[in-house]
């Protein structure tokens, strides 16, 4: 791991600024379980590591009734596990947060971090120089791909490994963004950019932005919502595939309904069209079957990853029919 | 729609092709090092230098001028002494290093000393009496929660962090508290036993307390 | 005692060791059966115990000198390459660096039988040592690294062992791929004729991945010179091979080379060899003049220390109608990386099964990969997998119960030798484990189970060697406080070794095991004893002890008749005290006779005995598997397994559990997740850490119940200790792909059984 400047901001401001100033030389630092690694591979050799945690004010986690939860981007994943109001309100995060890594890492990632951490693809890992990084190709392709995407690829094949990104897409969140002196909001199913539009970034924070905060709406009272991860190791692992749903029914039929995949695409997924054809869906053996033979229909997996797509249709019947 | 065309895909096959069968092109790594190296030089002309510290590791104070990117693990093993904390991966992906910070379970290879400021640190070293063994390392003899021991001081101080957090644990607690330590060896079932009596034996101290 | 010299032959990790060795010319009587034994056999806690739960066991990782110095090494980025220019001056100029061998600098050391040398000009795999920097602390040695100019030729490299063999793959050695260029044979009968005679033929392909040890503690070494002397704290599985691989190395005397090695953070046979590192940073050190502390990372751990080679195993059977086993052949081969090793696998073939015609084929295959090394039950771990998984598909072709058929076949002599066995308690094994399992009541046909989690059972048997054998020594010292001293130049990688050793002797002289103390590891203060491999430890040092126990036992009712003037017939040996057996209250304690003696202590040296003539000596055993897979995402979860063992007598109750939990559980990594991934565009791995390399977690232990159906086996050694670190892995990965079977109807021929192939192999049944 290369040297670097330990920066301890005392206000977003001054964080920002420092970012902006050194795009390329600067790096934000959050819990650092992910920047760390980063750091040890020499993937990213920064020259200046900004500590937000030295920033107050950035670890809460708030319910108001009626509006819905914000949490701070300083928040741990431990922390979010066991917030009782989180665990009564939004099971589905709390199960997402407890899926992440292991508990060591779980007391210091945060949730930011975790949204923003930095691809697991395994040649972006090693000493490959892969488009990601600035090279001219990508590895996986027509290499080892069995863990890549099979939608939405193109020219680079990662999946986003965040475990929080698939639920919260799936609960509508929102993230306060700081950047510039003022804050902007984001609708956290635009934040994330697949590799068409921006190979080498995962989301489309602009130098100096900050997460501040993660909203999340209110859930109609009736809403239902489960989420499910597949890892081969019951622990550390990244999701093969991960499925979050949020679903409002009256008796077993659906009326309105959220689904969004992990592990299967360079962004946390969601199918708008398949979202729409969730109300009506009457949630017995039949309809559900029919639906999620809906769910990757224009997949086009790599040499080694056709599994995903049973693996994602019958995880999201399951889900859907225990709910 | 063939995998080649697709949107910006660039073939490897293709790229192949174009250097020569069978042998990589993309390995001329002079340039990319003696990059490394100017910059490294730029580095040293930035002066990045070592900077304070105080920790408090097992209720002591250490002042100590360490480098940034040095991690709590380094410290404590090379600057402290502290050899109990051992390193299996560095990379977070083993618990072999598992300190306490503020009583919660860490991996301290995979945290900054200077993020270790102002927190209470505990290692394996620190939660014995003198000689005397803490309840849980005494289970792990009794239960023979281990093998070669190389990942034991981290099995030790993550059940110590389970206990305070959950003192009355059901296996399955047991099983997801312990499951960030790997254990090589695969002392498992002994380490699952171990840290269930350590538990019932406090709990039926304190029992007895009453 | 009397002791004379035997030719010594005996099975080690990687095959037959035959030697001369010093042997007792008595042999003392086995402990029966009936033997009442207080201490051995006993769950007794681990001597080491404290030392390990306290963290302050110094394991090699740990030890730290004055002036100490920390060296890094340089290894290949690339698979196949010449060296064209290292340019080490910048990083020379970094302040705190020491030193910096190359191949431009250092002596021309041979190295892996002379097919490279220390520093070659040419890397034959991503990871050859190129360099090695040693600075004043680590983080410096780590930056100069990154400042090491490296031009290389690029050569073109092969990855893929099929490729490897073929006429026109690059050459990874000028002289070829295929190790000694020609296939390992063995054949008895006449095969062809056996399969003309069968009425029912099976063949099939299985095939088995790359794993890696992955010990948790890395290998290290830390090197310090006094003058002309060496010493060498190594974490290591055989003390005197390296001291006399590093002494050859460096051409001193290995009477100058002293290797020490209290506490290993894990083996699995990866640490049975002298490394380069070593013999580089004791180089480096003598050149500085001072000690140097080489630890490699984990990253270095998954490319450059070994492995467990691959293979592609070709199997065909031919059996008569009621299952007797005609004939048998196999065809493999397996990877065994850029230098020379063996990847034969064969041995469960040829042995576990009476089979009149048997033929084996075996190819050792050279690529441009890491060098595999003996791993836990080298050959035998692949070698049963799919030998056990083809009995399986063979009884499904017969129709008959798959623990049928292999009682059908069960043989009462090495099928090999035509030796008897020393003992064989399989079929207790068989017996004891299926109905542990519930064999009968809970298996149901293949692929009858329905719904989404199906459950099966499978089963496999093991044979390994493991009588261990001479020459093994011990010495023991007992002082005039009555408490003992231990002392054995063997190894405990986490086995237990401190332990039973100090059990053995305990019971003997019926002291209290706290006032035994055991010091071993230390090729300098230790008398002999050979490597820890292959499960000899136990079966080859305990019977030493005891020797050299009951030798102690009888100085000290020799020396208590000839203080309470009597004969020694006359004096009774009870609890560390002599009394005469007609007066019992003449009575003198250990303490006062060492006081009369005055010579403050005694020492007493024993030996292993030497194995019995005409005979094998083999462990055997058979685990049954329950598994649950879920037809949803063909995910395997191994539910329970009954390990059924044969290995002679147990020394240690916790200790032999353990080792049966850690072998099956190693197995099951094995079996479900662990696989060196390669990029064969490029011939870089791309597991190099453990997160990618998959290793067990707690997540994955099932439940396991250990039978051990041996007491002691009476013929091999005064103790009838027979080992158990190799036999416990073996069947596992077997057992559960039987399960799996058993559960899905789904045979999954290739290695790990990780769930996409499960799943797509389910949707393809459908
Ligand atoms: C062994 C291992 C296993 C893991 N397993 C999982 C897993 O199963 N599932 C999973 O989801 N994750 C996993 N992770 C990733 C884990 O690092 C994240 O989950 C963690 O939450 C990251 O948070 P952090 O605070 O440590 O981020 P950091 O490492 O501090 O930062 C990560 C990135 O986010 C950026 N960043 C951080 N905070 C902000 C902010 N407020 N605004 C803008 N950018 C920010 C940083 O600049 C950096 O680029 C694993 C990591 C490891 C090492
Ligand atoms: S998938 Fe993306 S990160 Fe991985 S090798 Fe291809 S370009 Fe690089
Ligand atoms: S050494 Fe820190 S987690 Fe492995
Ligand atoms: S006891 Fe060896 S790694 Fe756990």
């Amino acid at each position: 791991m290369k040297n670097f400047n330990y920066i301890q901001p005392k206000s977003l401001k001054e964080a920002s600024d420092i970012l902006k100033k050194k795009p390329h030389e600067a790096m934000l630092y959050a819990g650092g379980t992910d920047a760390l690694g980063l750091m040890k591979q020499d993937i990213i050799k920064p020259e200046e590591v900004v500590n937000l945690k030295s920033v107050p004010g950035l670890n809460y986690i708030s319910y108001t009734n009626g509006k819905g939860l914000r949490i701070g981007a300083l928040t741990e994943l431990a922390e979010i596990a066991e917030n009782p109001v989180i665990s009564e309100k939004y099971p589905i995060l709390r199960h997402a947060a407890l899926a992440v890594a292991s508990p060591q890492l779980r007391n210091l990632g945060t949730i930011a971090g975790n949204l923003c951490q930095r691809p697991r693809c395994w040649y972006y890992r090693e000493e490959f120089n892969c488009l990601r990084k600035g090279g001219d190709m990508c590895y996986a392709f027509d290499g080892q791909n069995k863990y890549h995407c099979v939608i939405g690829g193109g020219p680079c094949f990662i999946v986003h490994p965040s475990d929080l990104a698939v639920v919260l897409l799936a609960l509508d969140a929102k993230l306060t963004v700081f950047g510039d002196r003022k804050t902007r909001t984001v609708q956290l199913k635009d934040f994330f950019v697949s590799p068409g539009d921006d190979y080498q970034h995962e989301n489309n924070l602009k130098a100096g932005e900050i997460i501040t905060e993660i909203q999340i709406p209110e859930l109609p009272q009736d809403a239902k919502s489960a989420f499910v991860k597949f890892r081969e190791r019951g622990v550390w692992d990244f999701a093969v595939v991960s499925v979050g749903a949020v679903i409002r029914k009256e008796g077993s039929k659906v009326i309105s309904g959220k689904l969004a995949f992990g592990g299967v695409a360079p962004i946390p997924w969601m199918d708008e069209s398949l979202n729409a054809k969730l109300p009506g869906v009457a949630l017995s053996e039949e309809p559900v079957a029919q639906l999620v033979s809906e769910i990757l229909k224009k997949a086009e997996p790599l040499s080694k990853n056709a599994y995903k797509v049973p693996l994602v249709r019958n995880l999201t019947k399951r889900l859907l029919l225990e709910l | 729609m063939s995998k080649d065309s697709k949107k910006g895909g660039i073939s490897r096959r293709k790229f192949l092709q174009g250097v020569g069968s069978g042998i990589i092109g993309s390995y001329v790594l002079t340039p990319g090092i003696a990059k490394a190296a100017e910059a490294l030089k730029k580095n040293s002309e930035k002066l990045i230098l070592s900077v304070p510290l105080t920790l408090k590791v097992n209720g002591k104070q250490a002042h100590l001028l360490v480098e940034p990117r040095t991690t709590l693990a380094e410290v404590l093993r090379e600057k402290l002494g502290l050899t109990g904390t051992k390193v299996a991966c560095n990379n977070g992906e083993c618990g072999g290093c598992t300190v306490l910070l503020d009583k919660k379970a860490v991996y301290s290879c995979h945290i900054l000393a200077l993020d270790a400021e102002g927190k209470e640190v505990t290692t394996i070293e620190g939660i014995m009496k003198g000689e005397n063994l803490h309840p849980i390392q005494q289970a792990f003899i009794d239960h023979d929660g281990l093998q070669c021991g190389f990942c034991t001081p981290g099995q030790v101080m993550a059940a110590e962090a389970l206990l305070l957090k959950n003192p009355k644990p059901t296996r399955q607690d047991v099983l997801e508290g312990m499951s960030g330590n790997v254990c090589r060896c695969a002392a498992y079932p002994n380490i699952i036993e171990s840290v269930l009596a350590a538990a019932e034996k406090a709990g039926s101290e304190t029992a007895e307390l009453k | 005692m009397a002791r004379k010299i035997v030719k010594s032959r005996y099975y080690g990790d990687e095959g037959l060791i035959e030697t001369m060795a010093e042997v007792p010319v008595d042999k003392l009587k086995a402990w029966g059966p009936d033997a009442e034994l207080k201490v051995v056999g006993k769950p007794v806690s681990r001597l080491d115990g404290y030392e390990k739960v306290t963290g302050k066991a110094a394991f090699t990782f740990d030890v730290s000198l004055p002036r100490m110095t920390y060296a890094k090494i340089l290894r290949s980025m690339v698979p196949h390459a010449k060296i064209r220019s290292i340019d080490t001056s910048e990083a020379e100029d970094l302040p705190g660096v020491l030193k910096i061998l190359t191949h431009k600098n250092c002596p021309v050391i041979p190295w892996h039988w002379g097919t490279t040398v220390l520093f070659d000009t040419e890397v034959r795999y991503q990871g050859d040592e190129v360099a090695c920097v040693v600075a004043e602390s680590m983080q410096i040695a780590e930056d100069a690294l990154s400042l090491i100019k490296v031009d290389y030729e690029i050569l073109p490299f092969v990855s893929d062992p099929s490729e490897a063999m073929k006429a026109e793959a690059p050459k990874v050695h000028a002289w070829g791929n295929i190790i000694d260029g020609k296939p390992s044979l063995y054949s008895r009968g006449d095969v062809e004729k056996g399969f003309q005679d069968s009425d029912v033929i099976f063949e099939d392909t299985y095939s088995t991945q790359v794993v890696v040890h992955n010990p948790t503690e890395a290998h290290c070494s830390v090197v310090s010179w006094d003058g002309d002397k060496l010493t060498v704290w190594d974490s290591t599985q055989a003390l005197f091979g390296v001291r006399d691989a590093i002494a050859k190395s460096l051409s001193m005397p290995a009477s100058k080379v002293r290797v020490i090695k209290k506490f290993m953070g894990g083996g699995f046979g990866g640490k049975l060899e002298a490394g380069k590192y070593s013999v580089i940073a004791a180089l480096i050190s003598k050149e500085i003049g001072r000690p140097v502390r080489i630890a490699l990372d984990r990253k270095e751990m998954n490319l450059s220390v070994g492995n467990r080679p691959d293979s592609v195993q070709k199997l065909k059977a031919g059996a008569k109608k009621d299952g007797t086993l005609l004939a048998l052949s196999h065809y493999s081969f397996g990877n065994v990386g850029a230098y020379p090793n063996d990847a034969d696998c064969s041995w469960p073939l040829r042995t576990l099964y009476k089979c009149p015609n048997v033929r084996t084929e075996e190819y050792s295959v050279l690529t441009n990969l890491g060098r595999a090394r003996a791993y836990r039950a080298p050959g035998h771990v692949q070698g049963t997998f799919a030998f056990e998984s083809m009995m399986d598909d063979l009884a499904e072709k017969l129709g008959l119960d798959p623990l049928e058929l292999r009682r059908k076949n069960y043989t009462e002599i090495d099928p090999v030798s035509n030796r008897p066995y020393t003992s064989k308690l399989i079929l207790d094994a068989y017996q004891k484990g299926s109905e542990a399992i519930g064999w009968k009541e809970k298996r149901k046909p293949a692929g009858s189970e329905k719904g989404r989690f199906r459950r099966g059972i499978g089963m496999a048997s093991q044979i390994w060697w493991g009588g261990g054998g001479p020459p093994a020594y011990a010495t023991i010292k007992l002082n005039e406080d009555a408490s003992l001293h231990v002392m054995a130049g063997t190894q405990d990688l986490g086995t237990g070794t401190y332990t039973f050793l100090a059990q053995i002797a305990s019971e003997v002289l019926e002291l209290p095991i706290e006032k035994i103390q055991v010091t071993i590891g230390d090729t300098e203060t230790c008398p002999y004893c050979s490597l820890s491999g292959g499960s000899m430890t136990a079966p080859s040092v305990s019977p030493a002890v005891r020797d050299a126990s009951e030798q102690m036992k009888r100085k000290l009712i020799s020396a208590a008749g000839a203080i309470l003037e009597t004969s020694e017939s006359n004096v009774k040996y009870s609890a560390g005290k002599m009394s005469r057996l007609d007066d019992p209250a003449k009575i003198i304690s250990i303490s006062e006779v060492i006081e009369k003696l005055d010579e403050k202590m005694i020492v007493t040296t024993g030996a292993r005995e030497a194995n019995p003539e005409g005979y094998e000596i083999n462990t055997f055993g058979a685990q049954f598997a329950e598994v649950e897979v879920d037809t949803d995402t063909g995910k395997v979860r191994v539910i329970k397994v009954v390990a059924a063992h044969d290995i002679g007598r147990v020394l240690n109750q916790k200790t032999l559990f353990n080792q049966l939990h850690g072998g099956i559980i190693q197995g099951i990594g094995y079996a479900l997740m662990e696989e060196r991934v390669v990029d064969t565009y490029t011939g870089k791995v791309l597991t190099t850490n453990i997160h990618d390399y998959k290793i067990p977690t707690i997540m994955e232990t099932p439940q396991i119940e250990v039978i051990i159906v041996s007491s002691g086996d009476l013929l091999i050694s005064n103790t009838g200790v027979k080992g158990v670190g190799e036999p416990a892995i073996i069947p596992t990965a077997a057992a559960i792909a039987n399960a799996v079977y058993n559960a899905t109807g789904v045979r999954i021929k290739s290695l790990p059984i990780t769930a996409d192939k499960v799943l797509m192999a389910l949707s393809e049944k459908n």
